[in-house]
């Protein structure tokens, strides 16, 4: 058989962890060959990125048969929105190794990280929807185990919980799933569940496309997580080890939108048209409902676990603003929040592991004890806030523009709200970092030299996307208006 | 016809006589567990050659029809329930000897009991006649409640004994009643002969057949433990000794299975619209119903016995489509019933690989921290519980999606929605498992055996084998996967329809 690119980019990993798990091996060394198999694996994606043509449709295609009888097949590929999220993945995990170099942690931690990213890759790559369902189970195993075992605070009680709604939504989408490979199978007389067989059916109902659209958007919407579908994001985050929240809140959040980008556009583009305001109304909620909750957080993991749901339902509003402003600035903000809230968690990871304790009652003053720490945390503080010159001023503003477009009610409120995350991340910046308390943070070192590579050239790519964002748009460009003009049907501008 | 019927009979004569021999060589002394455990495994695995010779050949075929009056019937049907069965008897001997020979409750008659029981079962599957059937279940069943009354001395295994004695027997005699019910009608006692004598009297009022084929099916519902069948099933199986629990959850199921889905395809066609306005409800009550009980258990062995409920309401709801869509749900059946047997002979195999002692009581929080001593174990057990969880990447999986898409596709979406539901309940007592397992650092169990011996190996295969049936054969061309077991399971099923 033969293994194409996005093949190895995605089982590597796995391939790797098994390796490492069975032979008997130190933890030092388990970890140096994991972090070598994420830099090979970046390499490997950079090659992919230089090669793709500037079209919005599916490329380094793969395609074997897997289970003949239903017609699932093992199919891959990749197109801009996808390119985007996979540099960004692999590009993120490499450096975030960095941060957790000297985490006394077993083998089982490096192991669990590298399937974590097979099952995320798998997930962004797959265009079968029960291959697609398959890595978005399989990524879950490896998030389980990190919690549970390498967790601190209630992380059992945390783990049962993600586990129990993360599964409760991805069971709504399989019967989704199933549903339309049965219409398929009804209407065509064969099997599949090729997402591009899929968008052919002509037999649903609307009340039927309708059930099956909130099927896939409730698993999408946990993962996000979207409003009412929430209630894990705190405990889970604060009680996670900082690997497992770095991956959770920088790239498996960002399945969700993908997911919803991916499948459900395509799939239901009447519904997602139709029900596009009250998304659109949702995510402008959830940004004003989790501000506020960051606001009152002692916790700053907490903290940050709000803010990011804050800045999810903003990219939850752009995606659904049906304009290209919004969209380009939804996929946009996908990379910029990712690459500011990792960057924030890990920061946070490194404090917590010098001091013992993550509250902002029990810092400050850390600004003099370590210089190099206060720059990288102001920098990727005033990405999230949205300063000119870092990536997340260009895409809120692309995302309030395009939201705007859509309704000049709903960008006027956006706007103003951005101003809720600035006071809470000001605010902790200054009593957590800034002003000099009698908490004694003598403990507290700044970052080593890896840390410094990893956390520095994380700044790198927010400042040169937030000055020249052409570079970074222009492969997804042709991607957006496919979605738009041809799905969607709705005008470019 | 290529071969005399003698090789087709031959899996059937060689557990028989292993049984008989077993049965004499029992009492001799010198005789140890060991040796009679390679007596059995030599007769198990003889029959599973000559079992193998037919294995990819769509046949059918009443083996001396005359002399044994149509009362066998040997098809690819059979023969794979045949392999199914006797692989569970190898896999019970294999991993059980272990517990046996640690527990000393073990006489050497258990394993004459064991092969008496495959000999029960093997019989069901391969009999087109409603009386030898009965008799089948039966010599199943009988030698069962002795199996697990074994150790007299424990009360619980002799109340389970005794409680699956008389609720078997009562169901036994339900039996006898539908098939004269049946025979009153129709003349006659041969499965063939009554779907010609219902197909040629269509008109007709065809009321002692229903009622007759509605206790037979009570029977077996009982034998499945399906609501409101299923009291019974929780204390007898907590009460056998593991590995016979074991070979009565999986094993048995298979080879009931085997016979009902003969029964429906090829006798009862016509009355299962009927059939299937109660067994909707029997199939949403017992999935409700196992997993309400799973829920609450604390020993694992109880937990398994619980969810052994819930997994004969999946294979329900395949029961259910078989009316209009005959080949795939019965193929998600057959396919299914492999899932299932793999997973839970695996889980219920490691418990008696773990718990050979019976002082060691198998409750969840005797897992804890289970990885941390046994990494291996731990992993496996898993494994299996993944499986059973339906999580993908497991063979668990494939099975419970066949099934949902045939639900789906005969428009009982809403069986599908509570199987749905009830594997989502499921992943709650499956996970907790893995999770006090993986979770905890402190663990009482210090007296596990370590991994060493024949059993291992076997639940490892196992547990291998599992993850290769989720995935299936992409990775390896040319190499049995999924697909492999679909079409075995698809030959099967068009063998019953060459009469």
């Amino acid at each position: 058989m033969d293994i194409g690119l996005l093949s190895i980019i995605i089982f590597l990993p796995l391939l790797v962890s098994v390796i490492l798990l069975i032979l008997p091996i130190s933890m030092k060394v388990t970890r140096n060959i994991a972090f070598a198999t994420t830099i090979v694996i970046f390499f490997l994606s950079l090659s992919i990125f230089f090669r793709f043509q500037l079209e919005g449709y599916m490329q380094f295609r793969e395609f074997h048969p897997w289970i003949k009888t239903y017609g699932i097949y093992y199919s891959l590929g990749v197109d801009g929105f996808s390119l985007m999220i996979l540099m960004l993945i692999t590009t993120l995990i490499p450096l975030a190794y960095l941060f957790l170099w000297k985490t006394k942690k077993a083998k089982g931690y490096w192991a669990s990280m590298l399937m974590i990213q097979t099952g995320v890759t798998g997930t962004l790559l797959s265009l079968d929807m029960v291959l697609f369902y398959f890595f978005w189970e399989a990524m879950l195993l490896p998030v389980f185990m990190i919690i549970g075992i390498y967790g601190t605070g209630n992380r059992i009680f945390s783990t049962i919980k993600i586990t129990i709604y993360t599964i409760m939504g991805s069971l709504f989408m399989l019967v989704s799933i199933l549903y339309l490979g049965v219409k398929f199978y009804q209407e065509f007389g064969i099997w599949s569940f090729q997402l591009s067989d899929l968008v052919q059916i002509t037999t649903l109902s609307n009340t039927e496309q309708v059930l099956l659209f909130f099927g896939f958007m409730i698993a999408f919407a946990v993962k996000i997580p979207l409003f009412p579908f929430h209630t894990w994001l705190p405990q889970t985050y604060s009680n996670s080890p900082t690997g497992g929240v770095f991956l959770l809140s920088a790239i498996m959040a960002k399945l969700g939108i993908y997911g919803i980008v991916r499948f459900v556009l395509p799939l239901f583009p009447k519904q997602y048209v139709e029900f596009a305001p009250y998304f659109v109304a949702l995510g402008i909620f959830g940004l004003i409902y989790f501000g506020i909750a960051a606001l009152m957080q002692q916790n700053i993991k907490r903290m940050f676990a709000y803010s990011s749901a804050s800045h999810l339902g903003f990219i939850t509003a752009g995606i659904f603003s049906l304009n290209a402003y919004g969209m380009m600035g939804a996929a946009f903000l996908i990379v910029a929040h990712a690459m500011a809230t990792g960057g924030l968690f890990l920061l946070v990871g490194t404090m917590e592991y010098d001091l013992g304790t993550r509250t902002i009652s029990g810092l400050g003053g850390i600004a003099k004890k370590a210089p190099y720490f206060t720059v990288a945390f102001a920098l990727m503080l005033l990405s999230i806030v949205g300063l000119p010159g870092t990536n997340g001023f260009v895409s809120e503003l692309l995302i309030i523009m395009g939201v705007f477009k859509y309704s000049h009610l709903a960008g006027v409120i956006s706007a103003i709200t951005v101003l809720v995350a600035a006071s809470f991340m000001f605010w902790l910046f200054q009593r957590a970092i800034l002003v000099k308390t009698d908490n004694d943070v003598s403990g507290m070192k700044d970052l080593d030299k890896k840390e410094i590579i990893g956390i520095f050239a994380l700044a790198a790519i927010v400042i040169a996307m937030g000055i020249y964002p052409h570079w970074f748009l222009y492969k997804i460009e042709p991607t957006i208006q496919h979605y738009l003009v041809d799905i969607l049907k709705v005008g470019l501008h | 016809m290529k071969y005399d019927d003698i090789i087709y009979l031959l899996p059937l004569l060689s557990v028989g006589v292993g049984a008989v021999v077993l049965m004499l060589l029992s009492p001799i002394k010198r005789f140890g567990i060991g040796k009679l455990a390679v007596v059995t495994i030599f007769f198990l695995g003889f029959a599973l050659f000559f079992n193998a010779l037919n294995y990819g050949v769509l046949y059918s075929v009443y083996p001396y029809k005359d002399l044994l009056s149509s009362m066998l019937i040997e098809d690819t049907f059979s023969g794979y329930f045949t392999t199914i069965i006797l692989a569970g008897g190898v896999i019970t001997v294999l991993v059980g000897t272990h517990y046996f020979e640690k527990s000393k409750m073990l006489r050497g008659e258990l394993f004459s009991l064991l092969l008496f029981s495959v000999f029960g079962m093997l019989l069901l599957v391969q009999s087109s006649e409603l009386f030898t059937s009965f008799i089948a279940l039966e010599i199943a069943s009988i030698s069962l409640y002795v199996m697990i009354g074994f150790q007299k001395n424990d009360l619980k295994r002799v109340e389970g004994s005794f409680r699956y004695l008389v609720l078997g027997s009562l169901a036994g005699v339900v039996m006898l009643l539908g098939i004269t019910l049946i025979y009153a009608r129709t003349g006659s006692t041969n499965l063939l002969a009554i779907g010609h004598y219902i197909n040629a009297h269509p008109d007709e009022n065809m009321l002692l057949v229903i009622t007759g084929g509605t206790l037979i099916m009570i029977t077996f519902l009982f034998k499945i433990s399906a609501f409101p069948f299923q009291n019974w099933s929780m204390d007898v199986y907590d009460g056998a000794p593991l590995p016979v629990t074991a070979f009565m959850a999986s094993t048995f199921k298979v080879a009931i299975f085997g016979f009902m889905l003969r029964i429906i395809l090829v006798d009862f066609q016509q009355f299962k619209p009927l059939l299937n306005h109660i067994l909707i409800y029997i199939t949403i009550l017992t999935l409700l119903y196992g997993s309400f009980l799973a829920i609450f258990q604390t020993s694992i062995k109880r937990m398994l016995a619980a969810s052994s409920i819930v997994h004969t309401g999946y294979l329900l709801i395949a029961f259910v489509s078989i009316g209009s869509i005959g080949e795939a749900s019965a193929t998600s059946i057959i396919f299914y019933l492999i899932a299932y047997f793999l997973s839970s002979m695996g889980a219920f195999g490691m418990l008696s690989y773990i718990a050979s002692d019976d002082h060691v009581r198998v409750t969840y929080e005797d897992f804890r921290g289970f990885s941390h001593i046994r990494p291996y174990m731990a992993a496996m057990m898993g494994i299996f519980m993944l499986s059973l969880a339906g999580i993908p990447s497991t063979i668990g999986f494939i099975g419970k999606f066949y099934i949902f898409v045939g639900a789906i596709e005969t428009g009982n979406t809403i069986l599908a929605v509570v199987g749905i539901l009830a594997t989502f309940v499921s992943v709650y007592y499956y996970f907790k498992l893995i999770a006090l397992m993986y979770f905890y650092p402190s663990s009482e169990m210090t007296n596990v055996p370590p991994l060493k011996g024949l059993p291992p190996l076997i639940i490892g295969l196992m547990a291998i084998a599992v993850i290769w049936g989720g995935i299936g054969n992409s990775i390896i061309s040319y190499f049995p996967g999924v697909d492999f077991l679909i079409d075995t399971a698809k030959l099967a099923f068009e063998s019953l329809f060459i009469h």
